[in-house]
């Protein structure tokens, strides 16, 4: 029903345009008026008076429906007799009500449930036509007010101005009111999870094993659990891990990125750098989870016989595969940052250099790179953020097994893995366990948070140099 | 009459398929000031930019014909560039210190060509360098500043330190007061007159009062062709071509 009316509101409006544009085009030949906006603006208002509205109104409608329905039938069915003991309960009723609807439920209908859905019925009808006749209602008015303003010939142009800049707050609106909406959610969830667990014993805890976390309910835990549950979630591992792991792959991305963006800036002629950059930048576009299963089934196996050629014990899961990866992965980041930042400098420092006798490394090295090192810095730790936050490559390829240490070629895991870990599978809600996922959320959130904002610091700073 | 310093004999300058210079035959005197004027675009700066082959930095420039320093070729696809350019110093139409400390800026020159190996020697070569460019007085006590910090009258005279710091034989001035204003301009004229007793200058510039001012020489590029040149008191008093005569009474340009 909601796909047939949008597609009848565009269809309606895409033919305003063309009435509007028009009828005000012969209206200004006719009756010789100067008009206040081209005709096509005057399309445009009545495209935008008559779809908004009436879109608006079908989505709040659209979402308020079906609560307003709920709350009806729940109250039928209990004005019924129906025993709704609790909202679980009240939930499961509405849900077998809409199946039997639907007729898609299989167990015994009593009276009340069949009455109920009879009232289901009656009242999606009811709803339905109501909302048909409202839409229609709200067009013919809107349009009806529109085309009386554009017969007296109205400054469309700014109208339609302000109903854009309208559309284009809304927009930007519901960008910024969603980020809240997450990070609220970190941060409620978060709560209820440092209510349990002493957020110190998380923060320097060196033991991570949630699986322990088998309470269910954490109002009615007794003190021996307790003190099961304070030394099981140690944040020190897995941040250790993550480090480790963005370690490794910086140790791999900041040179090769590097060298590559002085290659192309410096060096590469322009045919060399029309090739090789995009070719490059595809390297961004793998799907991560491809690197993650080249990690995993090539680069892991491949170390493990290496490394055990020399005589030593690896897993095929390892801190150095994935880093290793990963590294690979954030390559064009670093090299089409830094290669941007030192195609900024101005060429007279360049000049300047060459002027005096110095060679072309000489003057990359000794002027180019330090007038870009701001700029240089801040793409580094961009390249940084986006290590830790990776998640698919570590799954496939480092491990999940929250061991401290420092050795590469053992499995380790990081902060993101962790918190695939919890959320696979059946969750409890109310489990410190899954609790803790959000925390860890919460945690990497604002690590990257601060990583971004000291690298975009570093590159607004460059830029103030030269600009 | 000095000596000939730079000789160049049927100098052409080609950018891609245009060219820039045709057949210009300039003789530059051993420490005298020659001025380059012309109007914008008239391949003055493409001349100088051949002393230090600093054209070499444009992929699509070719130069042929011949150029000579004291009658070493300076085009000789085999001759040594960074030699080359630290006998001939360049400054730049606006100041373009490095984002380095004042004293980084000038030790920079001296370090790439292995001169000054103990700090006390670079130490004496800062000093010395930016007295001749008559900075000292002003940066003695804050030489660990940035050069950038410096206003644009004193960054220009910092990259004159920094071409002068290496001991050249030459200096080539690329309109080096266009960036500035007339006190700080007056400075560096007054400079150039100085450094003229150590050093062959070749300085472009817009301004007619300056290369009066400044020079002892004057040669009158147009449309990437050399018109005039001669004493620079007979080309602004009693030039010989009518379109020298035009240009310096502000006809066209």
């Amino acid at each position: 029903m909601n796909i047939v009316l949008i597609f009848l509101i565009t269809i309606f409006s895409v033919s305003l345009f063309f009435y509007g544009k028009s009828k005000t085009k012969t209206i200004s030949i006719k009756d010789n008026i100067k008009l206040n906006a081209l005709p096509k603006f005057y399309g445009y208002y009545l495209v935008l008076w008559c779809s908004i509205p009436a879109l608006v109104f079908l989505l709040v409608w659209s979402l308020f429906e079906p609560v307003i329905i709920k709350s009806i039938i729940i109250e039928t069915a209990a004005n019924q007799g129906a025993i709704l003991s609790d909202k679980n309960e009240a939930n499961l009723i509405y849900e077998k009500i809409k199946a039997i609807h639907l007729g898609t439920y299989f167990g015994d209908i009593d009276s009340i449930l069949r009455e109920s859905a009879i009232a289901y019925a009656k009242f999606i009808n009811l709803f339905t036509n109501s909302k048909v006749v409202l839409i229609f209602g709200i067009i013919i008015a809107s349009v009806i007010y529109s085309l009386k303003k554009i017969k007296n010939n109205n400054k469309a142009r700014d109208d339609v101005e302000v109903i854009l800049k309208g559309l284009l707050f809304v927009s930007s609106l519901i960008a910024i009111l969603t980020t809240l909406g997450i990070i609220f959610s970190l941060l409620f969830e978060s709560i209820k999870f440092f209510s349990v667990i002493n957020i110190f014993d998380y923060l320097f805890g060196t033991n991570w094993s949630p699986q322990r976390a088998f309470v269910r309910d954490a109002s009615s835990i007794t003190a021996a659990e307790f003190e099961e549950l304070k030394d099981a979630f140690g944040f020190i591992p897995l941040i250790a891990g993550t480090s480790f792991i963005a370690f490794i792959a910086m140790l791999v991305a900041v040179p090769i990125g590097l060298f590559s963006g002085i290659y192309m800036a410096e060096y590469a002629s322009v045919k060399v750098r029309r090739i090789s950059k995009p070719i490059i930048e595809i390297l961004a576009g793998i799907p991560t989870v491809v690197y993650g299963f080249f990690a995993a089934l090539t680069v892991g196996p491949f170390f493990r016989q290496v490394v055990e050629n020399l005589g030593l014990t690896v897993s095929s899961e390892s801190a150095l595969a994935a880093g290793l990866i990963m590294g690979i992965m954030i390559i064009p980041y670093v090299s089409s940052l830094s290669d941007d930042v030192i195609n900024s400098v101005p060429q007279s420092l360049r000049d300047g250099s060459y002027a005096v006798g110095a060679t072309k490394s000489e003057t990359i090295k000794q002027v180019v790179i330090p007038a870009a090192l701001p700029g240089i810095i801040g793409s580094v730790l961009l390249a940084i953020s986006r290590a830790i936050g990776e998640t698919m490559i570590v799954v496939m390829a480092a491990g999940l097994a929250a061991n401290l240490t420092i050795n590469p070629l053992e499995s380790t895991t990081t902060i993101t893995t962790q918190i695939v870990m919890i959320l696979v599978g059946d969750q409890e809600f109310d489990s410190p366990k899954t609790q803790s996922a959000f925390a860890l959320g919460l945690t990497l959130f604002i690590a990257t948070l601060i990583l971004n904002y000291i690298a975009q610091r570093a590159v607004k700073k460059y830029r103030e140099k030269y600009d | 009459m000095s000596n000939v310093k730079i000789k160049s004999k049927n100098l052409n300058v080609y950018y891609g398929d245009k060219q820039a210079l045709f057949d210009v035959n300039l003789d530059l005197n051993e420490k005298e000031v020659t001025a380059l004027i012309g109007p914008s675009g008239c391949g003055k700066s493409t001349f100088i930019r051949c002393i230090n082959r600093m054209n070499d930095v444009i992929d699509i420039c070719k130069v042929t014909g011949n150029i000579e320093m004291d009658g070493m070729n300076i085009n000789d696809k085999d001759l040594d560039v960074v030699s080359l350019r630290e006998r001939v110093g360049m400054v730049f139409q606006k100041p373009n210190p490095f984002p380095k400390s004042i004293y980084d800026n000038i030790s920079y020159g001296p370090k790439i060509h292995g001169k000054g190996e103990t700090k006390s020697e670079l130490d004496q070569i800062v000093e010395n360098s930016l007295k001749k460019s008559a900075l000292w007085e002003e940066v003695k006590d804050r030489l660990d500043e940035p050069g950038t910090s410096l206003s644009g009258g004193q960054q220009q005279r910092l990259c004159i330190a920094r071409a002068i710091s290496v001991n050249p034989e030459v200096i080539l001035m690329d309109e080096p007061c266009s960036a500035l204003d007339p006190i700080a301009t007056a400075k560096i004229e007054e400079l150039i007159d100085e450094l003229k007793k150590t050093y062959t200058i070749v300085i472009v510039t817009h301004s007619m009062a300056q290369a009066v001012r400044v020079s002892q020489k004057t040669g009158f590029f147009h449309l990437g062709k050399l018109i005039e040149v001669g004493k620079t008191e007979k080309i602004f008093k009693n030039p010989d071509n009518k379109m020298t005569q035009d240009y310096i009474t502000g006809r066209f340009g």
